[in-house]
């Protein structure tokens, strides 16, 4: 066991249980910020991974600008402080299919890498994988195009996200927040009856 | 290192994205469990690359790697806008409420 | 004077024409109808004479036989209208153009004022059409059409006074009772013709039948089988018994009717077809013994029944009766001539009777002759004639029934010199012939001798005479038009019977006139030791059909008598069918002589002073009883047939027709009402239906199975989709 798989599986530990954590969590926010460690902890993989320009941008985008735009998501969307209601019920099928899915994969992997010897495993061979310049080099060489294309998602990404979160009647606008309420239509089964929409007052306590 | 465990990692934290995605009521809670399901696909890719084809000069693993992070940032702008969209029709992000579409 | 012959078409044409312009046109005619009656009739009659006296002088004459041909089928079998012309077609034409003119001037009177005056006209010219047709036929297909159109007309006629219905019914009755006896004609002519089918395409011609009976070439059954079955159709036509019942019903016609048709013409119809097939019939035995017995049964009963009668048409009827048994039994016992001599005088002196009565009748409007008396005085002219008829029909010598009597008594006892049956016909005619003689002058006496008993001139029910108005204290004789065909036919009765006389020329005579090739020839091989008789013995088996070893076994066979032995000694053809010139018979004449005088002497004694009142006839006890219900034949054909036809037969088969076959019909028709009913049911509505809703139900139901997949819940969506995943892994990974 080499440092490099202890260190991976201390830190591979401490994912593992933050992402639990996310999905498992009663408190929103509390999700949000495990959210937030899980993807410091996969940063850090990615350094053991000798990935480091990758997980500085993990870092930099994900922690830095991601995780804060989920809590200022779940702030928006005044997500219940505190204690949430219990989870969907797809509980049974998210458990079912998720451990199947998990057996399936990891049964897979064994059954492909338990036996792994590569011939990198030279004893003192120092691989340091890809510097930044090398990386730049790549991207602006041969993945120059996906990089155009990958850019011009992100202005119509920006864009679409300005649209969908504009208000109608003019520009950001202020006064309440005044929720629609939707009656809906009568549903084509008996099983539909008339669901009045709570209103839109402040979250539970 | 044997690709094992970060694989097995990888495959831990899809699985756990997965459930999240599934079993979550809040709409934004779903997406961070997209989040982790792309963050582990990264962790795939950058385990290839560097355990499997450490001397790719194109470095693809990496670059794909960084792609993600770039598209999976726009998709969670746009996904939140749609959720907050959500929130003002209907004055919750309860996704067991938007089922318009049922039967 | 040969072209008359071929004019003989034109005599049964006239009367047809003159119907059919009297129908049309009659009542706008100042005569009404009866002046085309009259003149077509005249010229047929004159037509008549002239071929009467061609074939009389040229005697015996080869039949003319002209035909229209006709094949429906196209060859193999051809109907025919024709005529064949020889001297039985004379004479018949000769009876009746005389007796229809003469009936026809008298009707003139008679019916005068009568509302449907013209109808009976042109009835007349039909009827006189009719029997010559029937006369005139060269096939039996054609003689069956006018024997039918007689019956009709005879119907019609009849019941001429339809509003009585004692009148109706008598006309029904004579119809129903030929009918019955006419389908014994139409068997026996299909039986005949049948012998000739594979012959001949004509089968029915009757020329071609009598040659084929002579030659044997129809076999004994069938042979025997139709010439019976046609005599059956005969008996009813022409009154024997038991089938009489009808004619003196038929009395209920008006006397002109009677005269015509119930004396002269169509009641001699049956005799005139016996004569007509005669050939045919004389070659059995059986049926020559059937015939002759049929017919003095028929003479002798009917005479009786004429002795209790009050209506003077009834004695008149009765005596027809007999004399037409007269005439077949004359038939029956090889007198074919003497047969149709005493036809031919019968219709002339029985028809003056009738007409005699009618004038009687006119004058004093009662049927009855208890109504009349001491006519005598009051009607000279209708007295001699009737008179002189009554001589004729008692056989007074000189008058023509006396010789045609005569020639019926000598036939019967040629032919009993070897059958009993003939001397039964020569004792029973000698018999019958005393009582005509005595209820004829019964008649007489009672009509013109003594006081008018008519002064309180009561209607009977028949009397419905043109103006029966006004009661006439005392009758006054008839018109012109009534006593002048008296006359002529009183002329006639006395010198029509010449022509068959012994002291007539020998080689035209009435036996040759109405002598056939064909006759001659039947009679030929039954000439014992005749010249034929040897050359047919040598060639019995080859000649066919005979089925006889020898001559005396089939046919009328005879021994030699004492006319024949001197035949055969002669040349020529003679034996006891054909005569030969006639010739005085004394011992005969003597017994009908003796016979006359004690009936009229008879008669005298009891009616001479003309009081009905002591009738000695009514007096008789059990014998009146069976004489005055007319041997109960009515009783018996009217309990016996009619009634359970009737009440019982013709109940059932409505009752099968109604219950039974209409019930069927609705039965079938209620099955497949259920049928189609539980077709739809069941078929329609539950399979049918049931798959095509089914189908619909099913679609609806896995619908709403299915739909719940589709829960809007976009996680389980997103389940759903990672278990698709794995699975497809694992198909991967194991492949």
């Amino acid at each position: 066991m080499t440092s490099q798989e202890i260190v991976f599986i201390l830190l591979a530990i401490a994912t593992g249980g933050s992402a639990l954590m996310v999905v498992t969590s009663k408190n929103l926010v509390h999700a949000a910020l495990f959210l937030a460690a899980t993807l410091a902890g996969i940063a850090g993989v990615f350094l053991v991974l000798h990935a480091d320009f990758v997980a500085l941008v993990q870092l930099v985008v994900y922690v830095g600008a991601i995780a804060v735009l989920f809590l200022f998501g779940l702030m928006l969307t005044r997500a219940p402080i505190g204690r949430e209601a219990l989870d969907s019920q797809n509980r049974g099928l998210g458990t079912g299919v998720a451990t199947a899915l998990f057996g399936v994969l990891v049964a897979l992997i064994v059954d492909a890498y338990a036996d792994f010897s590569t011939t990198a495993e030279q004893a003192g061979r120092e691989i340091a994988g890809p510097s930044t310049a090398q990386l730049g080099e790549a991207i602006f060489s041969r993945w120059v195009l996906p990089f155009e294309v990958a850019s011009m998602l992100l202005l119509a990404a920006l864009v679409g996200a300005i649209l969908l979160s504009r208000r109608d009647e003019g520009d950001s606008g202020e006064g309440e927040f005044v929720a629609t309420t939707v009656t809906l239509a009568e549903p084509p089964s008996a099983e539909g009856e008339l669901r009045e929409l709570p209103q839109a007052s402040g979250g539970e306590a | 290192m044997s690709p094992m465990g970060p694989l097995i990692l990888a495959s831990f934290l899809f699985c756990v994205g997965v459930y999240g995605v599934i079993a979550r009521r809040n709409a934004v809670l779903v997406l961070m469990s997209v989040e982790l399901m792309l963050n582990a696909v990264n962790i795939n890719l950058v385990a290839f690359q560097d355990l499997l084809y450490p001397a790719e000069a194109d470095a693809s693993g990496q670059v794909f790697a960084l792609f993600i992070i770039a598209i999976a940032a726009a998709e969670v702008g746009v996904g939140l806008a749609i959720v907050l969209n959500m929130f003002r029709n209907r004055a919750s992000v309860n996704v067991d409420d938007a089922d318009l579409m049922r039967w | 004077m040969e072209q008359t012959l071929d004019l003989a078409w034109l005599v049964p044409l006239l009367p047809l024409v003159a119907a059919g312009i009297i129908t049309f046109f009659g009542k706008l005619m100042p005569g009404k109808g009866s002046e085309i009656g009259i003149a077509t009739v005249a010229v047929a009659w004159v037509i008549s004479i002239g071929i009467a006296v061609h074939t009389f002088s040229n005697s015996p004459i080869d039949a003319l036989e002209k035909a229209f041909s006709w094949s429906p089928l196209g060859g193999g079998f051809t109907l025919e209208l024709g005529m064949l012309v020889d001297g039985l077609t004379a004479m018949m034409f000769l009876l009746v153009t005389t007796v229809s003119l003469m009936v026809q001037i008298y009707s003139r009177e008679y019916m005068h004022g009568e509302e449907r005056f013209t109808y009976f006209f042109a009835m007349l010219s039909l009827f006189t059409f009719s029997m010559l047709l029937l006369v005139i036929a060269n096939n039996t297909l054609q003689a069956l059409v006018g024997w039918e159109l007689v019956g009709v007309c005879s119907f019609l006629l009849i019941g001429f006074y339809w509003e009585d219905k004692p009148n109706q019914d008598a006309a029904n009755k004579a119809f129903l009772v030929t009918k019955f006896a006419d389908v014994g004609l139409v068997v026996g002519v299909i039986v005949l013709a049948s012998a000739m089918f594979g012959s001949t395409s004509t089968p029915f011609n009757i020329g071609q039948l009598t040659e084929a009976s002579i030659h044997g070439d129809i076999a004994t059954g069938t042979l025997v089988f139709g010439t019976l079955m046609i005599f059956l159709g005969a008996v009813g036509k022409s009154g024997q018994m038991p089938l009489h019942v009808w004619l003196p019903d038929a009395m209920a016609g008006p006397t002109p009717v009677s005269a015509l048709i119930h004396a002269a013409t169509m009641v001699t119809a049956g005799v005139f077809v016996v004569a007509r097939l005669y050939p045919i019939y004389a070659q059995s035995l059986a049926v020559m013994n059937t015939v002759a017995i049929v017919g003095v049964i028929t003479l002798f009963f009917a005479g009786f029944l004429a002795l209790v009668q009050d209506d003077i048409k009834k004695v008149l009827a009765y005596s027809t009766v007999s004399q037409l048994g007269y005439m077949m039994a004359a038939l029956g016992v090889g007198g074919y001539t003497a047969g149709i001599f005493h036809l031919f005088t019968h219709g002339f002196f029985k028809a003056l009777l009738f007409l005699g009565s009618g004038s009687l009748i006119h004058a004093v409007h009662s049927n009855n002759m208890s109504d009349m008396g001491g006519m005598r005085r009051h009607m000279p002219h209708t007295f001699w004639t009737f008179i002189v008829g009554s001589l004729a029909l008692a056989g007074f010598p000189l008058t023509a029934g006396f010789f045609s009597k005569d020639e019926i008594l000598v036939s019967a006892q040629l032919w009993g010199d070897n059958s009993a049956t003939g001397d039964f016909v020569f004792w029973l005619g000698l018999a019958a012939a005393g009582v005509t003689t005595f209820y004829m002058a019964r008649a007489c006496l009672l009509i013109f001798w003594g006081e008018y008993r008519g002064a309180h001139a009561h209607h009977s029910g028949q009397d419905h005479e043109a103006h029966a108005d006004t009661v006439i204290s005392t009758p006054h004789e008839s018109g012109l038009q009534i006593t002048v065909p008296l006359r002529i036919l009183a002329v006639l009765s006395i010198v029509a019977g010449f022509i068959g006389a012994p002291f007539w020329s020998q080689d035209d005579n009435f036996e040759q006139w109405t002598a056939t090739h064909a006759l001659e020839e039947t009679t030929y091989p039954f000439i014992a030791g005749g010249e034929h008789a040897i050359e047919l013995e040598g060639e019995v088996e080859s000649a066919g059909a005979r089925n006889a070893a020898s001559p005396e076994e089939v046919g009328v066979a005879l021994r030699a008598g004492p006319l024949a032995t001197e035949a055969t000694e002669g040349e020529g053809p003679s034996n006891h069918v054909l005569h030969g010139p006639p010739e005085f018979h004394a011992d005969v004449a003597l017994y009908a002589l003796v016979v006359f005088l004690l009936a009229v002497g008879l008669a005298w004694r009891i009616y001479g002073k003309g009081e009905p009142e002591t009738d000695p006839t009514m007096n008789l006890g059990p014998v009146t009883k069976a004489l005055v219900n007319k041997y109960w034949f009515d009783d018996i054909g009217y309990r016996g047939i009619v009634v359970p036809i009737r009440d019982r037969l013709a109940t059932f088969v409505n009752w099968t027709s109604n219950e039974i076959i209409d019930g069927f019909v609705a039965g079938v028709g209620a099955q497949t009402k259920r049928i189609a009913t539980g077709t739809y049911d069941t078929l329609d509505q539950k399979v049918i239906d049931g798959g095509v809703n089914g189908a619909a139900f099913s679609a609806a139901w896995w619908s709403d199975k299915l739909k719940r997949i589709q829960s809007g819940d976009v996680q389980r969506y997103a389940g759903a989709l990672v278990a698709g995943v794995i699975v497809l892994v694992l198909v991967f990974a194991a492949a």
